[in-house]
């Protein structure tokens, strides 16, 4: 019951707190302590120390604790910076999303938790559609035009998107037609030990109705236009959310089916559509680093092409889906910088497009220097964990039975680092002298404070791999039937 | 009877077909929901249970009541034009619409050979969601739009009862909640776009690009 309680109650407890408190600052503290004692928690579990126990619709496993954690820790980062986000100056219209700020805030994470931890596809689809809840009226924080539009559209893409994956669950349910599971509920445990009793044609129908509705909240192309136009639109920390863990929300979705997949003839099938899905996502990076000119925006597609690095991993499989959930771990953190430091960028020169954004390191030290930082890492340059992470999923391509994906993959991929760094570095160097933006000196906040301590868990992570997330990782594959 | 009520649904969606008024897709809405709630009452009258009707009950407030109500009251409040303007023809929607109805049918009906399934609801649920898809690929007006988002969701609940035998009740429950939020929140945004961005239209939707 504590578990439950810790998980579950208290972040929605704090959100009804949320609701009565006026000051922000009470509703900064509740929140911050329910989201700390969330990961305290969260971290007890994964290190072993406690051994939980869910009721009914409800369970843990290696993948729901690794990707707990990651929600967990991206909260809470996000929580802590939210209140100095806040406290910025916006116009009299957006006075209005402050109040209800922590209060959607908790209920992501009381949404969230309950999708990953959820043991029963109903059960998933009902937190997963809850967590869109959450964060839409978030993406409108500013309350203009182009977060309006940004929210209409996620809204509408990603309901749709999650009714597809419910047609593909109800798909399931007919595959289960004539087994043993038949008139039995939807828990992914026992469909994963009756997997191969399943019906191959309906099972198909579902991978694909599934994989394509979630793809809407994954930000797979082709479906990722809402995402990225939300991503982009939305105030940093919530973009940061979003990248970092929302997405990986509605991933574990499609790797449960994918689990259920795994013994089954449909597997074959199943890996063609992750690898066309990623390779599709990285493509469509590849062509709009090309004409890029909000940066923002480029984030939101650089999320694009990490989860497109991630579902190709994951369908090649084997040292490749043990290098994908390594991926999934290291990118969640690399968007969190990424993100809080493009917004302090966002806050001085008051604008997303490219084009007026110059000299940043002179006018923005702190944030120039950890920006260009946030940019190696995301770019796969040791010793952040990106590098060792895509190495081994590259590797895993190398050594599969298509090497030559490879070949394409790092092609693109060379691509969107050279037009990123290049845009990036027009940015922080770029001559052109904005009259308008006074050269004060840029004092250390908690975001420059958050984004160091970030970076540095990057790098030891990545340079030390603790055993204990090496061998939940190594438990992960394992439940997926992938051998070293 | 499951027949006789699906075919009923499966008429409402002719008439969303040919009706250009924005008022007949509210009632077309009432109409669906008080089918899909005869719908599930239906078994328990044999072996009646308080408990049983809480499902039915939470369904006929908010497809019957809450839904249509609030969009009426969006479609009052905005002062939105009467009609909704098609992006294609009524005849050439009716077409389409009869056209891949005939091939639902016909492909649910070679299924139910290999698969255990009811013929009529399942084609009938398949048809609300695509018709429900046409309806927001080829209406221009958003709050039709809303309309359409919720065909489709009827069509999923019709299609669900027709291959679920049963989903916990907590869980429907908590499909229904959704369901009415994200009605709810797509008012809210409504009401925000035809004051900020003076439309009700798709077209007004153009700001962000890449």
């Amino acid at each position: 019951m504590l578990e439950f309680s810790i998980l579950f109650i208290i972040p929605l407890i704090t959100a009804v707190l949320c609701y009565f408190l006026k000051s922000i600052r009470l509703q900064y503290i509740y929140s911050l302590s329910a989201g700390l004692l969330h990961l305290i928690f969260t971290l007890l579990i994964f290190i072993g120390w406690y051994k939980p126990n869910l009721p009914f619709f409800f369970s843990f496993d290696s993948l729901s604790n690794l990707f707990l954690l990651i929600l967990s820790n991206v909260y809470f980062w996000v929580v802590l910076v939210s209140f100095s986000y806040l406290k910025r100056p916006v116009n009299s219209k957006a006075q209005d999303g402050k109040k209800y700020y922590f209060l959607l805030l908790n209920f992501y994470l009381f949404a969230n938790t309950s999708a990953i931890l959820s043991n029963h596809f109903g059960m998933y689809w009902v937190s997963a559609e809850a967590t869109t809840l959450s964060i839409a009226p978030l993406i409108y924080y500013y309350r203009n035009e182009e977060a309006l539009e940004a929210m209409w559209k996620y809204l509408f893409l990603v309901s749709v998107g999650i009714a597809f994956a419910f047609i593909g669950i109800l798909f399931l349910t007919l595959s289960a037609n004539g087994t043993p599971l038949e008139s039995h509920q939807l828990f992914y445990t026992e469909f994963i030990k009756n997997a191969s009793k399943l019906n191959p044609v309906w099972l198909k129908a579902s991978f694909i109705f599934i994989f394509v509705g979630l793809s809407t909240k994954i930000g797979i192309a082709p479906m990722h236009y809402g995402d990225v136009d939300a991503t982009s639109n939305s105030p940093s920390p919530i973009a940061a959310l979003m990248s970092g863990s929302l997405r990986i929300t509605a991933l574990i979705g499609v790797l449960r089916i994918f689990q259920i997949v795994r013994p089954t003839t449909t597997f074959e099938f199943a890996k063609i559509i992750l690898i066309i899905g990623g390779l599709l996502s990285i493509l469509v990076a590849f062509i709009f680093m090309f004409k890029v000119n909000n940066y923002k925006r480029m984030l939101a597609y650089s999320s694009v092409e990490h989860l497109g690095i991630i579902v190709l991993g994951i369908g090649i499989g084997g040292l490749a889906f043990v290098g994908a959930m390594y991926h999934i771990a290291y990118n969640s953190l690399n968007k969190l910088v990424l993100f809080f430091t493009a917004g302090n960028i966002h806050r001085v020169f008051k604008t997303r497009e490219i084009k007026d954004v110059s000299s940043v390191l002179k006018i923005l030290p702190w944030t120039g220097w950890l920006f260009m930082l946030s940019f190696f890492a995301i770019s796969a340059i040791p010793p952040f964990g990106i590098f060792f992470s895509e190495l081994m999923i590259f590797q895993g391509i190398l050594f599969s039975d298509r090497p030559w994906l490879l070949a394409i993959t790092m092609f693109m991929l060379l691509f969107i680092f050279i037009n990123m760094g290049k845009t990036i570095f027009n940015m922080l160097y770029g001559g052109k002298e904005n009259e308008a933006i006074t050269n004060e000196n840029e004092s250390f906040e908690v975001i420059h404070f958050a984004t160091i301590v970030l970076l540095i868990l990057l790098i030891t992570i990545a340079v030390i791999s603790p055993d204990i997330l090496h061998e939940n990782i190594l438990n992960i594959s394992k439940d997926f039937g992938f051998s070293l | 009877m499951q027949n006789v009520l699906s075919i009923l649904f499966c008429l409402s969606l002719f008439y969303l077909a040919v009706t250009s008024r924005v008022k007949a897709y509210v009632s077309v809405l009432q109409f669906q929901g008080i089918l899909l709630t005869v719908l599930i009452v239906f078994p328990f009258i044999k072996h009646f249970s308080v408990f049983a009707l809480i499902l039915p009950a939470t369904l006929f407030i908010i497809k019957v009541i809450l839904i249509p109500r609030y969009i009426n009251r969006i479609i009052i409040n905005l002062d939105i034009k009467r009609t909704i303007d098609p992006t294609i023809q009524q005849f050439t929607f009716l077409l389409l619409i009869i056209f891949s109805m005939t091939l639902i049918f016909t492909t649910s009906n070679i299924l139910s050979n290999s698969t255990d399934i009811e013929t009529i609801p399942f084609a009938s649920g398949f048809s609300a969601i695509v018709v429900g898809i046409f309806v927001i690929i080829f209406r221009k007006k958003l709050i039709i739009h809303v309309a359409g988002f919720l065909v489709l969701e009827n069509g999923i609940f019709l299609f669900g009862t027709a291959v679920v035998s049963e989903l916990p009740m907590m869980i429907e429950i908590g499909v229904l909640l959704d369901v009415f939020v994200v009605v709810f929140l797509m008012g809210i945004a409504l009401n925000r776009i035809s004051s900020t961005l003076s439309g009700f239209e798709v077209t007004s939707l153009d700001r962000l690009k890449d």
